[in-house]
């Protein structure tokens, strides 16, 4: 168990120090990326930009300033952003992060809890119209780009249909927090939420009804059938039991790397002041700080999120138990 | 075994008349089991041998009632203790198998699901069918891993399939089978996945049990070395059909069927001389899409004539022994001889 | 008595099992463990035993599909042990296997003549022309048709599959065929057409067959010498008529015991010598001999005394301390 912790820590530890670097040295290696010129303003002299060179740093070896860079991230937690000067990064995340996480959750909740039943229903009645009708709606899911979707859903509880009945608690976009407001909070989210699990709903419940297919035709489901059971018995009990592994796993996988800032364009669309809205302004201005922060925050979501699907994996597949 | 007004009176335990299976595929219709009829009497072992698409899983697929589908096609009679399954609701016969009837598949490692443990399995059955409580049917699953020879078997009905050895994982298999004591239970190639010295292990058992649980057993096996130890009566499958039914001993001694001597003589011995060549078979089993006109063994006969051609022989009895072949009774004996003979002259031009 | 055709010399091969970190916390599997024996050219050997027992390991070592672990494999008096696959490649096509399922070995993309010639053009045996009459020459040998070169391997059932892999361990004329299992995977009917064929491919050309399978009447039919492994040592060795009328070992007297034998009368069952449980994991075998907890004759010497292969006869060997 403290094998696996250690090993697992120093993985992580591991990706993360590679991504860093990563995107610390394409940053310097962008053509036409000079972060001291973009900080010293237009038509800077030499010598301004010379000073702001070493007021940030940026006259130092690149090892240098990446140990820097890190020390500030991590130890004294001021780095500070190249472009909004003092604008710290650390406060900035831990801002951003709730939204992101309700945000999240909220899809996570939608689309596990409409795309197991969807999957199941469309499996039980293979090949007949219910599973021909059900597949078909999902695929009208998938299909969508997510920012289009958004601005759709914008454009109509938003403006066009925003007097109406249906539509008038639609707050304005933007986020309220739980801590304020949580009514607010939850009536802010749930369009984004809807939004992001119409694309999961489609592929997990496409997932799930091919797994529970493939479990169909184990030699296992026929012995269940042999023992007597009833085909609901057998589809609750063996097919989905089986079929979850698959499940979960894909789950945990897309759950780290929605929280890692997977849902930029929603949040954009919605206007969230999420770990997206904050990665795509900085991508904007090439805010090398502030990337580096978020992008290190998705990477720890999902490599955290592998990391605990895999030990809760042993809890779920009984087989990988004793396989370590 | 067939049909006999003079037993009549109490029904046998399985009686199978004229059971056709077809599938509708894509390249045609598939007759996989084309007019199969038997019996099998209480605490019968019915052997049941034939190469893969002989029919005879299927078949025993068929009883159990496991066949459906849009794609399918049943005709004929089964009878479980004067009771017709054919055409019965799957909730009626969902109540019967596991109960009356239970089966015993090759690979235990495949046929148990790998993510309960063996108890849970158990326990599912016993309470599918009996009113018991979660810990009755516990302590019965417990009693049962007991009767089929594993050690410490409460300690086995916490582990899940895959930490069981081959052997054990069949045993636990037989056990889930026997928990409703079934009067008929149904074992698919029960050794073929076991080591040998296991195999042997697992045959006892299903003989000893045979007393103990007083059930019949339909053994479909491609070994004539496990019918000869286990089976009471034999029954010979090629293409859908039966083409030899006998006790064993008359199966063995005399074998009625040139695809029964055929099979016979084609296991290598492992006492005795060696034969220089094994006396084989020529050709390969039949498509069952493109079934030859007349007997289906026919393009791989060795005593084939042209009414083989063009009939196909029906199930014919010589008292309690029947055969599939038109070839004359009082040849057969020298017809055996001879294709003993044929068979030490060098292969046979080798076509589909 | 002249130079053994392949000669083996405590052949050991071992692999990990596991992830831990540290290596020496990973479980070591002896598959096989110093291994010893010959082969004359022209005899065929065969090598029995259950799953776990090491026979398909060491039929891989022989040829250098598996890398070994320590020991000598000579062939023809040059040892392969130890060479690189590149110093290996001219040892290549006298050494050539014949695998259970041969479905599994051919290209489903590829025609059969392609499948065929391909060895040859690989080693420049000849011009096209001469390939081809080369291709047409092995079908014939393996009893398939001319016209059987444009097929694909899905349109062949198993036992013609399994007539082209041996035409493919033909093409390169190999002095020394390994094959394993070649006819477990066949049904009854075409198992005798198959052991027939080798029978006569060996008489045909010389061949030296090492012959690895679990079904024993098959060993005997094919085998002048069989060696018997249990959990990788060789527990018995000897002519294949000896071994199989008057076993030495324990173990093999209880394995041919085991073998239900198509004979009604019973004899043979009341005869057999049932083991009790299963062959214990390769991984964590039984001290001592190997075989002791299973053994109906142990001593309390067996627990801790792992008996050696010794002579128990003209050209027989057990290891068993009790073997007369």
């Amino acid at each position: 168990m403290l094998n696996t912790l250690v090993r697992r820590f120093a993985q992580m530890a591991f990706v993360m120090f590679g991504i860093s670097v990563l995107v610390f040295l394409i940053f310097f290696a962008t053509p036409g990326v000079d972060p001291a010129a973009r900080l010293a303003g237009r038509n800077a002299s030499p010598e301004v930009l010379a000073a702001v060179r070493a007021s940030f740093g940026l006259d130092q070896p690149l090892p240098i300033q990446y140990l820097m860079m890190m020390k500030k991230m991590f130890i004294t937690q001021d780095l500070t952003s190249f472009v909004n000067r003092g604008q710290m990064i650390v406060p900035e995340l831990v801002q951003a992060a709730p939204v992101t996480i309700s945000l999240v959750v909220g899809s996570a909740l939608l689309w596990v809890g409409l795309s197991i039943p969807i999957g199941m229903l469309a499996a039980a009645f293979k090949d007949r119209f219910l599973d021909r009708v059900l597949m078909g709606l999902v695929i009208v899911g998938i299909s969508p780009p997510v920012f289009w979707l958004g601005e759709i859903t914008n454009l109509i509880t938003q403006s066009r249909y925003h007097d109406t009945w249906l539509f008038s608690w639609v707050p304005p976009l933007g986020y309220i927090p739980f801590s304020e407001d949580p009514w607010g909070w939850f009536k802010c989210l749930v369009l984004p939420c809807a939004n992001v699990a119409v694309l999961y709903i489609g592929i997990y419940a496409r997932l799930l009804r091919s797994n529970i297919i493939e479990a169909n035709q184990q030699d296992f489901i026929r012995t269940a059938r042999a023992k007597g059971l009833s085909e609901w018995q057998i589809l609750f009990r063996h097919s989905l039991r089986t079929s979850l592994i698959t499940f979960a796993t894909l789950f945990g996988l897309d759950f780290g790397f929605l929280v890692g800032g997977g849902v930029l364009l929603t949040e954009v669309v919605f206007g969230l002041p999420g770990i997206g809205k904050l990665t795509y302004e900085s991508l904007r201005v090439l805010d090398l700080p502030t990337i580096m922060g978020t992008v290190l925050w998705g990477a720890f979501f999902v490599v955290a999120s592998n990391a605990i699907i895999d030990s809760l994996y042993a809890f779920i597949d009984p087989r990988a138990r004793h396989a370590s | 075994m067939p049909p006999d007004v003079s037993m009549a009176t109490v029904p046998p335990l399985l009686e199978v008349t004229d059971l056709r299976v077809a599938f509708h595929t894509e390249r045609g219709i598939l007759q996989a089991v084309d007019g199969v009829s038997f019996r099998v009497e209480a605490e019968e072992i019915v052997g049941v041998v034939g190469e893969s698409g002989s029919g005879k899983s299927v078949c025993l697929m068929a009883v159990l009632g496991l066949i459906s589908g849009p794609y399918t096609h049943i005709e004929g009679s089964v009878r479980l203790m004067g009771r017709e399954l054919v055409g019965l609701p799957n909730r009626e016969l969902r109540k019967i198998r596991g109960r009356d009837m239970a089966v015993i598949f090759q690979d235990p490692m495949t046929a148990m699901t790998p993510v309960y443990t063996v108890g849970q399995q158990i326990v599912e059955q016993i309470r599918v069918h009996q009113p018991l409580s979660r810990k009755a049917a516990k302590a019965r699953a417990i009693d049962l891993l007991d009767a089929v020879g594993i050690g410490a078997p409460a300690k086995a009905a916490d582990r899940y399939p895959h930490e069981l050895s081959g052997g054990m994982r069949q045993r636990a298999m037989i056990a889930m089978a026997l928990s409703c004591n079934p009067r008929l239970l149904l074992a698919d190639e029960p050794t073929t996945a076991l080591d040998v010295t296991v195999q042997a292990q697992i045959l006892d058992l299903i003989l000893r049990l045979r007393s103990e649980f007083k059930s019949a057993v339909i053994l479909i096996t491609h070994d004539m070395g496990v019918i000869a130890e286990a089976a009471d009566q034999v029954m010979v499958m090629y293409a859908g059909r039966v083409v030899e039914r006998g006790s064993k001993n008359q199966l063995f001694a005399n074998p009625l069927h040139p695809y029964t001597w055929g099979l016979l003589a084609s296991i290598p011995p492992l006492d005795g001389e060696r034969v220089h060549r094994l006396p084989s078979i020529g050709g390969l089993p039949p498509s069952l899409l493109d079934l030859p006109a007349g007997c289906a063994f026919s393009p791989r006969c060795r005593d084939v004539s042209a009414r083989c051609q063009g009939e196909r022989p029906v199930l014919d009895r010589h008292g309690d022994h029947a055969r599939a072949c038109f070839l004359p009774l009082e040849s057969v004996a020298a017809q055996r001889r001879a294709g003993l003979a044929a068979s030490l002259q060098p292969a046979e031009a080798f076509s589909e | 008595m002249t130079r053994p055709l392949l000669e083996a010399i405590e052949v050991s091969k071992s692999y990990s099992r596991g992830n831990h970190v540290l290596a020496r916390f990973n479980e070591t599997v002896k598959a096989v463990d110093q291994v010893s024996f010959t082969i004359q050219e022209g005899e065929s050997l065969g090598l029995v035993g259950e799953s776990g027992c090491g026979k398909s390991t060491l039929g891989r070592c022989l040829t250098r599909l598996h890398a070994v672990t320590a020991g000598q494999i000579l062939f023809d008096g040059v040892d392969l042990a130890p060479l690189s696959l590149r110093a290996l490649r001219p040892y290549r096509p006298h050494i050539q296997m014949v695998f259970q399922d041969p479905y599994a070995s051919l290209n489903p993309r590829r025609r059969i003549g392609d499948l065929l010639a391909e060895p040859l053009r690989v080693h420049h045996r000849g011009s096209k022309a001469e390939i081809a009459e080369r291709v047409g020459d092995l079908l014939d040998r393996v009893g398939l048709l001319p016209d059987h070169v444009h097929r694909f391997p899905h349109e062949f059932s198993g036992g013609q599959r399994q007539r082209i892999g041996i035409a493919r361990a033909l093409a390169l004329n190999p002095r020394l065929v390994i094959a394993d299992e070649p006819v477990s995977a066949l049904d009854v009917s075409v198992q005798a057409q198959i052991v027939n064929l080798l029978l006569d491919l060996r008489e045909q050309l010389g061949l030296t067959y090492v012959f690895i399978a679990h079904d024993l009447s098959v060993v005997r039919q094919v085998t002048e010498r069989v060696a018997v492994m249990y959990l990788g040592r060789i527990v018995e060795m000897g002519r294949t008529d000896t071994v199989f009328r008057a076993p030495a070992h324990p173990y093999t007297k209880a394995l041919i015991s085991a073998v239900p034998r198509p004979d009604p009368t019973g004899a043979s069952r009341a005869q057999r010598i049932i083991l009790h449980g299963d062959v214990p994991s390769p991984s964590n075998p039984p001290s001592g001999c190997h075989f002791h907890p299973r053994c109906p004759v142990a001593q309390d010497r067996c627990r801790h005394d792992a008996p050696t292969l010794r002579p128990v006869g003209p050209g027989r060997q057990a290891a068993c301390h009790f073997a007369a």
